[in-house]
Order: C-alpha cells, then sequence, then structure tokens
C-alpha cells in the first residue's frame, strides 16, 4: 500500500529531524548522503543533524529552519510512504499547504519541551480543513523533558483540547511520545519509557487504513486532440468508474452522449477506473473544464457557491474578480459576499460581514461564479476543492461546503 | 506508487502542460529518465509527440549518447532542435574552467540561446525529487524569469493538480515555466516501467561490461561508472533494490564545492 504522511507542527519542534530518523532507521538513506553531511556539518561547523538529510538549501543550513516543502519516499516492512515535510513558520504556509495537500494522513509533531505554539494551532486548523482525517500526534523531545510521563500528559492534554476545538475526536487519535534525536518509539520502541505501552510511530503508520469511499462517476476534461483523423476527448476520471457504452452527460456544455470507446496509446479499454487518464471517443465536441458523470447522477453547474478558503496573497475584498480553477476549469468568479473572517490560529469567526480579508485569514465566502461544476468537498472532494488565482498566482485555496445552483 | 499511478499523474502532467502553454518542447539528454518521460509523452498523444525535443549538446557527450539520439529520434520521428553554445565552444570552454563555469556556459546557456530563437514558453525536464535535494524542492510547474533564475524562495502554491502556469513573484516576469512530469518518480520506478513496457529504447552504456557500468549519464570528463555486474534491465532492478551507492555518485559536477546544485540551479541549470 503506498500511504502519503505529512508531518506538521511548529517551528524547530523537530518534524525534519523526525523524517531524517526515519529515513535513517528504515534504512533508506545512502552512504554517500551520510558522508555529505559529515563534510557540510564540518564546513559549517554544526552538529550532524538528521534534518540536513531534508533541508537541502543553503538557506535552510544557514538559517536553521525548514522553508520549501519536501517528499521522500521509503519503505517500511509493510508499506510505501511519500513523506512530506512541511515548513512550520507562517511566513512559509503557502509551501506548507503545497505539501499537505496530497496527504491521507497527518502526522502533527509537538515538542514536549514547548507544548502547543501557533503553528501547531494553524496548522491543525488548516489539515481539517483540507479534509485530512487521519492524524497521528507525537510528543517529540522526550530526552529533553527527561522522558516523564508527566510531562507528555500535560502536553497531550494540551492538544487534546485543541484538537477537540477543531472538530477531531481525541479518543480515537494515537498520542506517541518519542526523541526523533535519539531514536525513541520512531522505528525501535524505547527503553527509556517503559510508562507507553502503545506502538512507535512507523508501527502506528503500518496500521492506517486507507477509506476508500464509493462515489459517481466525475471525469475531467483537459483537451481534445485528432489522431489520425479521429476526434479524442482526454481526461482523467476523477472519481467512480468509466465503461465503454455509459450515457454521460458534460456540463457546463450541457452535452449528453454515449461513450464510444476508451483509448489509451495502442489499446483500447472496456473501462477506466479513478485516476486513470484516458482518451474518449464521443462524437461530440466538449471542452477543456467540462465535467462528466453518468445521466442519472450527473454533475451540475452552478452560478453560485458557498466555500470555505484561505488566503496566501496580500489581500480579497468582498466585489473583487478572481480567476477561480476546479478541476481542469478555470472560471472567472466574483466575491459576492464574505460572510466569516476567520483566525487561522484558533478557528475563531474574528468579523462578520467584512469588506475584506487579508493574507492567513480564512473565511466563508459566497463565490459568483460563470458556469462551473463544482461538488460539495464532503461528497466529492476531487472537485470540491479550489485554488484562486490573482494576477496569474495562484493566491489562496478553498473547500466547497455548497452549491448553489443556476 | 504503483507504475500505473506514477504513469497516470505523468500524463495529466503533460497534457495540462500542452493544454496551458502555446509554445511547449520537452528536453532529452538521451538517458534513462528524459528517455523514459518522452515515452509518456508519445503515450499521452497517442504516437507522435506535437512538440518539439531539445537536445543540448555539448560537445563533450558520450559517442554512444550520439548515437542513441540519433537512432531514436528517427524512430520516433522526433521533432529535434540540438542546442549548443557555439561562442562557447569555440572559445574552447571545457571542464579545466571549473565545472561550474562549463556546466552554466555549455547547457545552461545554450539552453537560453534555443530558447531565445525559438520562444518556448514552457521546457517540459525529466528531472525527480529522490535524484538530489535541491530538485527534491522543486514545484510540478516552476517559474523561471527572464535570466532563467529559479526563485527558490518563493515559489507557487501548488495544491492537488493545480498548477500555476504562470506569474512569478513581485515584479518578476515568468520568462518560461519549466514542468516536471516524472517529479514524483524514483530510480527505481523508472528502471521498473522500462522492464514492463519492453519499447523504451535504453542505452547500452547503462549496462554493465568489464565490472563497470553508468548509473548517469553526463558529459564523458565530468561522468564515471560504477562497480556493476548488471548487464540487463532485471539486473538493474534488483540492484536497485539494495543498492547503498547513491545514483548521481558518478556525477562530478555536483561535487565540486558545497550546494553546487542549489547554485548551478539558481541560475537555470537543469
Amino acid at each position: 500500500m503506498n500511504v502519503n504522511v505529512v508531518l506538521v507542527g511548529h517551528v524547530d519542534h523537530g518534524k525534519s529531524t523526525l523524517i531524517g530518523r526515519l529515513l535513517y532507521d528504515s534504512e533508506s538513506i545512502k552512504d554517500e548522503q551520510i558522508e555529505e553531511i559529515q563534510k557540510l556539518a564540518e564546513e559549517y561547523k554544526r552538529r550532524f543533524e538528521f534534518a540536513y538529510f531534508l533541508d537541502s538549501f543553503e538557506d535552510e543550513l544557514k538559517e536553521e529552519r525548514t522553508i520549501d516543502t519536501v517528499s521522500l519516499m521509503f519503505k517500511s516492512k509493510l508499506n510505501y510512504y511519500t513523506i512530506t515535510d512541511v515548513p512550520g513558520h507562517k511566513e512559509f504556509i503557502k509551501n506548507m499547504l503545497t505539501g499537505a495537500s496530497h496527504a491521507d494522513v497527518a502526522v502533527l509533531v509537538v515538542s514536549a519541551e514547548e507544548g502547543v505554539q501557533e503553528q501547531t494551532r494553524r496548522h491543525m486548523f488548516l489539515l481539517k480543513m483540507l479534509g485530512i482525517k487521519q492524524v497521528f500526534v507525537v510528543g517529540n523531545k522526550m530526552d529533553a523533558v527527561d522522558y516523564k510521563k508527566e510531562r507528555f500528559e500535560t502536553v497531550k492534554n494540551q492538544i487534546s483540547e485543541l484538537l477537540n476545538s477543531f472538530g477531531y475526536a481525541t479518543d480515537e487519535i494515537l498520542f506517541i511520545p518519542v526523541s526523533a534525536m535519539e531514536g525513541d518509539n520512531i522505528y525501535k520502541k524505547s527503553e527509556r519509557m517503559e510508562w507507553y505501552n502503545g506502538p512507535t510511530l512507523i508501527g502506528a503508520l503500518d496500521g492506517v487504513t486507507l477509506e476508500v469511499k464509493e462515489k459517481p462517476l466525475r471525469f475531467v476534461v483537459q483537451d481534445g486532440y485528432e489522431v489520425e483523423g479521429e476526434k479524442i476527448v482526454v481526461g482523467r476520471v476523477e472519481s467512480g468508474m468509466l465503461r465503454k457504452g455509459d450515457e454521460v452527460t458534460f456540463e457546463p456544455s450541457g452535452i449528453r452522449t454515449k461513450i464510444g470507446g476508451i483509448k489509451v496509446f495502442e489499446d483500447e479499454l472496456e473501462e477506466a477506473a479513478t485516476g486513470d487518464c484516458i482518451g474518449i471517443t464521443i462524437g461530440e465536441e466538449v471542452k477543456r473544464g467540462d465535467v462528466g458523470g453518468i445521466v442519472e447522477n450527473s454533475p451540475k453547474a452552478a452560478n453560485e457557491f458557498y466555500g470555505e478558503a484561505v488566503l496566501l496573497g496580500k489581500d480579497l475584498k468582498k466585489g473583487e474578480t478572481v480567476e477561480l480553477r476546479c478541476g481542469t476549469a478555470k472560471v472567472r468568479c466574483e466575491i459576492k459576499e464574505i460572510k466569516e473572517k476567520i483566525d487561522s490560529e484558533t478557528g475563531e469567526v474574528i468579523e462578520k460581514y467584512p469588506k475584506e480579508i487579508n493574507e492567513h485569514d480564512a473565511a466563508t465566502i459566497v463565490f459568483a461564479t460563470e458556469p462551473l461544476v463544482v461538488e460539495k468537498f464532503a461528497e466529492i472532494p476531487e472537485l470540491g476543492r479550489f485554488v484562486m488565482v490573482k494576477d496569474n498566482k495562484n493566491i489562496g485555496a478553498g473547500v466547497v461546503l455548497d452549491a448553489i445552483l443556476s | 506508487m504503483e507504475l500505473k499511478d506514477l504513469e497516470n499523474r505523468s500524463i495529466f502532467i503533460i497534457r495540462e502542460a500542452y493544454a496551458e502553454f502555446e509554445n511547449p518542447a520537452v528536453l532529452w539528454s538521451t538517458g534513462k529518465d528524459s528517455t523514459t518521460a518522452l515515452a509518456l509523452c508519445r503515450k499521452a498523444f497517442f504516437g507522435k509527440i506535437p512538440f518539439p525535443v531539445i537536445h543540448i549538446d555539448t560537445g563533450y557527450k558520450f559517442k554512444q549518447m550520439y548515437e542513441f539520439r540519433d537512432r531514436i529520434a528517427e524512430e520516433w520521428g522526433m521533432d529535434l532542435i540540438i542546442a549548443r553554445n557555439e561562442d562557447a565552444m569555440k572559445a574552447g570552454v571545457g571542464p579545466k574552467d571549473g565545472k561550474f563555469e562549463c556546466c552554466t556556459a555549455l547547457k545552461t546557456e545554450a539552453l537560453m540561446k534555443c530558447l531565445d530563437k525559438h520562444g518556448f514558453d514552457a521546457l517540459l525536464l525529466a528531472i525527480r525529487r529522490d535524484e538530489h535535494g535541491i530538485r527534491a524542492k522543486e514545484r510540478v510547474f516552476s517559474p523561471r524569469d527572464e535570466a532563467f533564475r529559479w526563485n527558490y524562495r518563493d515559489q507557487p502554491l501548488e495544491m492537488w493538480d493545480q498548477y500555476q502556469a504562470q506569474g512569478q513573484s513581485e515584479n518578476d516576469v515568468t520568462i518560461h515555466t519549466r514542468v516536471h512530469p516524472i517529479l514524483h518518480w524514483r530510480e527505481l520506478d523508472v528502471w521498473e516501467y522500462i522492464k514492463q513496457e519492453k519499447g523504451i529504447p535504453v542505452n547500452p552504456m547503462y549496462f554493465a561490461k568489464g565490472g563497470k557500468r553508468y548509473r548517469s549519464l553526463g558529459c564523458e570528463p565530468c561522468t564515471s561508472p560504477i562497480d556493476s555486474d548488471a548487464k540487463t534491465i532485471e539486473e538493474i532492478v534488483e540492484e536497485l533494490r539494495t543498492t547503498k551507492i547513491a545514483e548521481r555518485s558518478g556525477r562530478a559536477q555536483d561535487k565540486e564545492k558545497t550546494f553546487m546544485m542549489q547554485k548551478l540551479r539558481a541560475l537555470g541549470y537543469m
């Protein structure tokens, strides 16, 4: 099984070190990389750090913090992991979101010394918004608190309270005391914390099951090609299954047609599954951005929808027009109303019906859009998430709470 | 990830690039990664790659690389562009001038000239995250300004599969975008895919002769083979499952000085 894991948490709570430790203990690191890091440490007069396997920019070494997200792959006895490190500094939330957006599972890293801090809160708020439901919590730096149970329990209670406030069921969440630096309870069971009977971090990750939910067909159109005189529509099955002969409706184009054939290079298929990038022959012109679905449960185009978003650009005003990307669609969209301005650190509503929001604010917004297929994020997440674009730059992202159909 | 998922994702990225940009091109070194990327492009477009294929020729490539290039270009019917920095080559720039200087002049600047001439707005490139720590920090769509600079401190927000097709940071203008369709592949995945697909040609230099094989191909003066007995694709796959040697261990330009790769890439190196 392949599992995408993201490590989140406040700056300096040890995310990069923990991943470095996982890679090292799973023997995923090449000898040469170890030598390189040793050389680097000598040259820069630093002590050897596992974090240097991930923090590969010179700036990251000099500033002693992660700037950009990075994904690495490793294998345990059971699973393949793509493990993503994100920066724990507010300045780099954009990079944190980039890294977290593909995750199935999150590991929240909290220093047992410092407890919950600003980015601990903000990261968890954002993960909740992104719909990442499976979370493990590690209390790191146990070596710095003499492996004391009492300290771990205090921090655990703090985190429980926080996660509860964001709507996580904390009785189902595993809390693991670790020391990434010393390797306690990461890959190997620690002998210094006899009071802890739960699994190691890798044990917990190996126990993950990924929920597979049955969803209706949604096929997003990327493009149309002409190959040896034949018109082929290319795109991806975002959810459900597509079969040859299916009656399909494409929106917003409003075209109803039958799937004549499913094509991949040098081959024809009877059916395509979620994730498949295929070509279809349908005898009709549909365009990039259209979404197809079986006629009985077809996608609908909306002119308005209600969403929750986080802003990473400078500001966003009521009445302003931005570009919005969802699936392969790119539409113009008006910020019709900002209902609530939300503090992305605490999740609290700071202002109702504000005129504008600013960098790092979250908000619930009513978008008035050119016809666009959107789905509720809770139902079909693949078409229930969007990115806002201004001056050709991706300035924010969000999820669809409800579509208001035309 | 399963090979099927890796392939799907790559094809998705390639088609996104073709839809979003007016004048893309793909870079081909003749090595295993970029040859695999070309095979994926062929799949994405049902046979014929609808944009030019650029080969950066430093004049220092191995003879077998040129032979392989010309044979496959013919076989796959490519629109092949050979990019050379003729001025630097005439002036005799070489590794003796320093590897950093040589790579920048003969590769980065050769590519710059080629872009100037043809006006490409997107370049597909077969770099992978697991090759090098600096490459691991890349986005799938990565903007470059007129001086080819990579603003690695301010990279675009790239969530889910919503790539940013234009735009750099404040006051900067994106002149072209680097597109990385196999960023998420590992070295082992590439070889397992080549093994599975059968139709992907492999430069014979990758296979062991006299106890040595090339694991990564570059310019002749700066690339050395590794100890290996892997003579077939299957044996390479087996070797890579257990090796503790880094892929680019035979590539001198990575090692001349600390953070060499970051410095090269900040200036527009691949």
